[in-house]
């Protein structure tokens, strides 16, 4: 099962930050692939989403670049600035605070024993 | 594994750019991205082109460039509260400048230029700005849009002709005549034709034009009823004319016979102090300390008016004029009867505090003739 794209959109850029702060230094097309690669191809983040985030989140200050000239072509790699680590924090709390009150709202049993 | 050579990139940059992504770093993640795709899936004989068309299609629903739209929409959606929250605070600033501003500029207190001065550039450069970009974002239609274009171009205009006119800077009626065609004959049909057509808003928008018809109507006659600037011109010309008669008397040798120290001394000093009245009332009009020879050209007129609140009982105009008054009495003992300054009835009055009757240019040509008797003394051009 793909999740829809209404799922991720609210949490794509907790994503991003989350991945970003265990990996440092990421490019673009590398984090599509990670995120495939963690969920067994469930969530699969399209470009259309990933860039207009990407750049939100530097326009925000919360991540940094640096580019890297491979033959031609330019790579932008995408690290954490200092903001961007709280705020990496802030967020995956938040997101899981919000999971369990789905989860109480919708009345799912995780247990069911 | 696919290897991608120049051309290739080329290509992909050149269609990247040429289905409408035009921001540099997006087109170049994009182009990353691709790259990276097409080198990990495409096997090392396959075709590229069929390959690349392909993948480029899963970017998107309808066209690439809805990425770089979203982008965007990010970007200034951010700013969206912080830009309303801004607006509004300066708009309630401005409007609070104004309504002071104007009391104080009634009442003659201090301040109240710069007051003026800081509301009118807040409403211009900050508020009619912002009210633009947000506003333009509410509405679709591109005649809305142009509609909200011409508004805020007409409130810049306005608010800064407003200000020329204030501090009396040059080029203020062209901007405010300019201001008023576009709302009369440009903004004001715009909204008429595109109100009335719907039912719902053809009652409002007819009211809406009318008022506005007539409030520019009342500030365009304003504008026509000011006596003719060619007026003044003529007033400006005889003032420059008295100028250059005191400079070209200055340039006769002085007269030695019969003249004591303490008389050339204090014949200085009235000279001097008729300067810089002179200039104090010119600044107030004009802004500048002396009108140049070349005002008309220039577009800066010294407009007729009562003077300045440095004239008010105890400011500094009027302790110089004070000053001149006891500078001139010193000066008549000194001289032959036919040789003394006669009584000027305009420094009287200001000596009595009548200063309603006297405008700055005739208080600036009493000093003129001032000037021009003790010139005419000093340089020995009366008979003893």
């Amino acid at each position: 099962m793909i999740y829809s794209s209404e799922l991720i959109k609210g949490t794509l850029k907790t994503i991003v930050l989350k991945l970003l702060a265990d990996n440092k230094k990421m490019y673009g097309y590398e984090i599509t692939q990670r995120v495939k690669e963690l969920t067994f191809d469930k969530i699969q983040i399209t470009e259309g989403a990933l860039y207009p985030s990407l750049h939100s989140l530097e326009a925000d200050g919360l991540v940094t670049t640096e580019t890297e000239f491979i033959g031609k072509r330019v790579r932008k790699y995408y690290s954490l600035s200092a903001t961007g680590k709280t705020k990496t924090k802030e967020k995956v709390s938040e997101l899981a605070d919000f999971m369990e009150t789905m989860k109480f709202l919708l009345d799912i049993k995780t247990n069911t024993a | 594994m696919y290897q991608l050579n120049e051309q290739q990139i080329d290509y992909i940059l050149n269609d990247i750019g040429a289905r409408g992504v035009e921001m540099e770093s997006l087109q170049q993640n994009l182009l990353d991205h691709i790259c990276c795709i097409i080198e990990n899936n495409l096997e090392e004989n396959g075709d590229f082109e069929s390959f690349y068309k392909k993948t480029i299609q899963t970017f998107y629903k309808d066209a690439l460039w809805e990425i770089e739209e979203e982008t965007l929409q990010l970007l200034t959606n951010k700013n969206y509260y912080k830009m309303k929250k801004i607006m509004i605070y300066s708009g309630t600033l401005s409007v609070a400048g104004f309504i002071a501003g104007s009391i104080f500029k009634i009442m003659h207190w201090p301040g109240a230029s710069a007051i003026l001065l800081l509301s009118m550039l807040n409403i211009s450069l900050i508020f009619l700005p912002l009210l633009f970009i947000l506003k333009t974002r509410e509405v679709s239609a591109m005649k809305d849009k142009l509609m909200i274009a011409i508004g805020t171009i007409f409130g810049i205009l306005f608010s800064t002709s407003s200000l020329f006119k204030i501090f009396h800077w040059p080029g203020a009626n062209l901007m405010w005549l300019f201001a008023l065609g576009i709302l009369m004959f440009v903004f004001i049909p715009i909204y008429f034709f595109s109100g009335i057509r719907t039912p719902e808003t053809k009652v409002n928008t007819i009211i809406t034009s009318i008022i506005l018809i007539s409030a520019g109507g009342m500030l365009f006659t304003l504008t026509s009823l000011k006596p003719s600037t060619k007026f003044y011109i003529g007033k400006t010309y005889n003032y420059l004319q008295g100028e250059e008669l005191i400079t070209r008397m200055q340039l006769i040798k002085n007269d030695t016979t019969n003249q004591n120290p303490e008389m050339i001394n204090i014949s200085k000093e009235i000279l001097e102090n008729c300067k810089k009245i002179k200039e104090i009332i010119i600044i107030d009009g004009i802004g500048i300390k002396s009108i140049p020879k070349d005002f008309e050209t220039k577009d800066i007129i010294l407009q007729e008016s009562g003077l300045g609140k440095e004239f008010d009982p105890a400011a500094s105009g009027m302790e110089m004029i004070q000053k001149l008054k006891k500078q001139i009495n010193s000066y008549n003992t000194l001289v032959n009867r036919n040789k003394q300054l006669p009584i000027d009835n305009n420094i009287e009055r200001m000596e009595k505090m009548e200063l309603i009757r006297i405008s700055n240019y005739n208080l600036l040509n009493s000093l003129t003739e001032i000037q021009l008797f003790i010139l005419q003394n000093e340089k020995g051009l009366m008979l003893n």
